[in-house]
């Protein structure tokens, strides 16, 4: 009966479909969760209106506000590699976030850094561990931090001009490599090297960095200073604050060194130190 | 990479072109987007005791234009449940007809007649309505639907073209939402006031609704139809008239158009 | 900043003020001037405690300056075996748009129900977490406007609360606003639920007073804590109002309170 009035029935509208995705989670035991499956607006221009309805910058009453990373650095140094970030996130000029984990775990032996827009780089950087995994489980062995990195850049580039935004480094020890270190960005960049800063912070932070840094520093040495460069980071760029986040990465994996509150640590660094003198301890400060 | 947070996930200039902030424009039925052309004004809706009454006028206006004073827009589903459009009329005339279709097959596939009750059938039309928004191939229409739920309690919900659903005691769209839904709020504030409504005091309500509508509203009529949807089924009145109009509040209006004094 | 934006129109140095005029259409045609998105407003709140989590939001939906509806939910329980989710455990807040929101409630809600139907127990909240992330990061070029929390009990039973932004990227708070008031709310959570800025009296001059120790709250004040925010935001911001609705997750379940608020 059924095909029999399928037979004679016309459709009298279009078919109405619903979401394709829907469908996805319900009926394919497949479905990766992190495939490489976007939903793309059907428009001729899609990233021009992904960058209407994102661009805060552009236009302050654009609807979606996306949370942005900010001061991020990690060099090189004869005992590993010392990664250091600070915690704020910013929509604009709100502070959506003091305390986020700009430090992302890729595996145990492998960091991620995370500046510029924040659910780009936790997503791909995640992604980049579900691949370092495969590697691993494809190889036998640790993947290099530069074959790491190289699939992250060839990702990104495939995506440029998409709107995306991340800049990252990536920071792993290998016997191969020794401390390897890369800088990863949006834009496809790849370049490996001694001492990476990004974010707004980074001029700060290189100042800081450059005038205390050897590579022959010892491991408490290079914690502190790459503490005390996040710590001139947050002092001067006001996009940066919040907690300094320390990590350090030896050949069998990665230690955490803390998250700790700037705000005591600053007067901490001023007051038995003697530095910041820009800065009067009083609260009452002088008036002109 | 632009190492500035406050450009930070926005794309830059050089590569884009610069921002075009034309695609962010407010929207709403009135927009000339995809425009509506032939368009229906209001829809008014109020729950009462055991049913829900809706009504809209006939009228679907051609921009200023009254160029159909014929047009009903309360079209029933399965004999349950009615569904009130505002906005464009040609969307609401292809919704009419998938729904047609849906409900034959409805009949045809299940196995003691009709499935889908109201609440059903308003999720069926904000699901398909948000579909056509994701597809930036919205249906331009402001919704009511207006029946029973699985428990026989009355259900009165409303879906807009973007997909964004709502229900409440009392409900209008476009103007109605200005004018007629103050009046219904007074006597329906939540669902106990509602409630406690008898037929004939809602029927009125809505009646005094649908007048008040057409005394402002420049893109209304004074002929209209009302259903009532109760448990006994659908009471469907399509070509009633608005009675004892009065214009006397009219002779106060000072300002607009060629007066003088 | 602005300064060496490689922007011309840009240059000269600029704070809070839009930078670049903003005008219409640049080069070329367009076909498209459908906006797909709206504000529904309305404010979300959630803050985990010891053992309970609790997840508030009003209860009002707006479009521009006229009310939809004083009563649209916008905290959902998520991965019930059933559509009357009595068994579910993990609770989802969402505000901006609403049929967004909608839509992505009924797609974590639709994966977490396949979880436990092939895996034959309920999702874990931190997996749960990570999924509705994904979900949000699918639509990175076309995203969900969308500010969603997510609530429950973490393997610990402690009271777990997940913030998210538009494109999924998230992070386990003790608290959270979010929507239109959370700039209201959120400063007054800072200061009663994590402590910021609240010293020890006398434990010092100047810096080196101590902070005040933080110490999960108990369950009755921070009910109270979720009531006052609103309250307060209600004051001072026309799209949130008419009702609270708090869901309190605990060992026990899901209770739900429905509170009234302002409805001017």
């Amino acid at each position: 009966m059924d095909t029999l009035v399928a037979r004679y029935s016309r459709p009298a509208a279009q078919r109405e479909t619903f979401a394709d995705d829907q469908h996805d989670d319900l009926h394919d035991d497949t479905t990766n969760s992190m495939s490489l499956k976007f939903a793309i607006p059907p428009i001729a221009q899609p990233s021009a209106w992904l960058r209407a309805a994102t661009d805060d910058r552009a236009n302050p009453q654009c609807p979606i506000k996306i949370a942005h990373g900010t001061t991020t650095l990690a060099f090189r140094f004869q005992g590993g590699i010392i990664v250091a970030t600070d915690s704020r996130a910013t929509a604009g000029n709100w502070i959506a976030s003091q305390t986020v984990k700009k430090v992302i775990e890729i595996n145990n032996c492998l960091l991620g850094t995370m500046a510029g827009g924040a659910a780009d780089c936790q997503y791909w950087l995640a992604w980049l561990g579900m691949q370092c995994r495969l590697h691993e489980l494809r190889h036998k062995r640790r993947i290099s931090v530069a074959a790491a990195s190289k699939i992250l850049a060839n990702l990104v580039y495939q995506y440029k001009g998409m709107g995306l935004s991340m800049g990252t480094m990536c920071a792993g020890v290998t016997k191969e490599e020794g401390p390897a270190l890369y800088y990863i960005d949006s834009d496809g960049t790849r370049l490996a090297g001694n001492l990476f800063c990004v974010g707004s912070g980074q001029t700060f932070a290189y100042g800081v960095l450059d005038a205390e840094y050897r590579y022959d520093l010892s491991e408490e040495e290079a914690l502190a200073l790459g503490s005390r460069s996040i710590l001139a980071a947050t002092h001067r760029d006001a996009y940066s604050g919040g907690f300094i986040n320390l990590y350090h990465v030896k050949e069998d994996g990665w230690v955490k060194h803390g998250f700790s509150d700037t705000n005591p640590i600053f007067w901490k660094t001023k007051l038995e130190s003697g530095e910041f003198t820009n800065v009067t301890s009083d609260f009452v400060g002088e008036r002109v | 990479m632009d190492h500035r947070p406050q450009h930070w996930g926005r794309p830059r200039d050089d590569v884009y072109g610069a921002y075009d902030a034309s695609y962010m424009r407010p929207n709403g039925p009135t927009t000339h987007t995809q425009s509506p052309v032939v368009t229906g004004t209001s829809v008014v809706a109020l729950k009462f005791k055991d049913g829900v009454v809706i009504a809209a006028d006939n009228l679907a206006s051609y921009g200023s234009l009254a160029r159909f004073p014929d047009v009903k827009r309360l079209r029933t589903f399965a004999g349950t449940s009615v569904v009130g459009f505002g906005g464009d009329v040609s969307d609401m005339q292809y919704l009419d007809r998938h729904l047609q279709e849906l409900a034959i097959d409805e009949n045809y596939t299940s196995e003691k007649g009709h499935t889908l009750n109201a609440r059903n059938l308003h999720k069926y039309l904000a699901n398909l309505l948000y579909h056509r928004r994701s597809k930036f191939d919205p249906l331009w229409n402001h919704l009511l639907v207006a029946g029973l739920d699985e428990d026989d309690k009355p259900f009165l919900a409303a879906a807009d073209l973007l997909g964004t659903t709502f229900t409440s005691p009392s409900l209008a769209t476009g103007y109605g939402e200005m004018l007629a839904q103050p009046i219904m709020r007074r006597y329906a504030k939540d669902e106990e006031a509602a409630a406690q409504l008898t037929r004939d005091q809602a029927v009125d309500i809505v009646k005094e609704c649908m007048k008040v509508l057409f005394y402002r509203d420049a893109r209304s009529l004074d002929t209209y139809s009302i259903a009532v949807v109760t448990k006994q089924g659908i009471d469907l009145k399509e070509d009633v008239k608005l009675e004892n109009q009065s214009w006397a509040f009219a002779d106060r209006i000072k300002g607009y158009g060629t007066q003088t004094v | 900043m602005a300064m060496f934006s490689q922007n011309p129109v840009l240059n000269g140095p600029n704070y809070s003020f839009a930078d670049v005029p903003v005008q219409d259409h640049v080069d070329g045609f367009r076909e498209h001037r459908f906006n797909p998105y709206t504000d529904n407003g309305g404010s979300t709140l959630a803050i985990a405690g010891k053992d309970f989590a609790i997840m508030a939001g009003d209860t009002r939906l707006t479009a521009g300056y006229s009310i939809n509806t004083r009563f649209s939910p916008k905290v959902f329980k998520i991965g019930g075996s059933t559509s009357t989710q009595d068994d579910a455990n993990i609770l989802l807040s969402v505000v901006g748009f609403a049929a967004d929101g909608e839509a992505l409630k009924e797609r974590l809600d639709s994966i977490c129900k396949m979880y436990r139907y092939r895996h034959n127990k309920p999702m874990s909240v931190s997996a749960c977490a990570k999924r509705l992330s994904t979900i949000m990061y699918q639509r990175r070029f076309f995203p969900y406007y969308v500010y969603a929390i997510l609530g429950g009990l973490d393997e610990d039973g402690a009271g777990a609360v997940y913030s998210y932004d538009p494109v999924g990227s998230y992070e386990r708070e003790q608290c959270r606003a979010g929507g239109a008031a959370a700039s209201l709310i959120m400063p007054f959570l800072d200061n009663q639920v994590n402590f910021k800025n609240q010293y020890i009296p006398g434990s010092g001059v100047g810096h080196a007073l101590q902070e005040r120790e933080r110490q999960p709250l108990p369950r009755d004040e921070v009910e109270v804590l979720v009531k006052d925010a609103f309250d307060s935001a209600v004051e001072r911001h026309i799209e949130v109002g008419d009702g609270l609705q708090m869901m309190i997750i605990t060992q026990n379940g899901i209770e739900e309170k429905i509170l009234p608020l302002k409805k001017d």
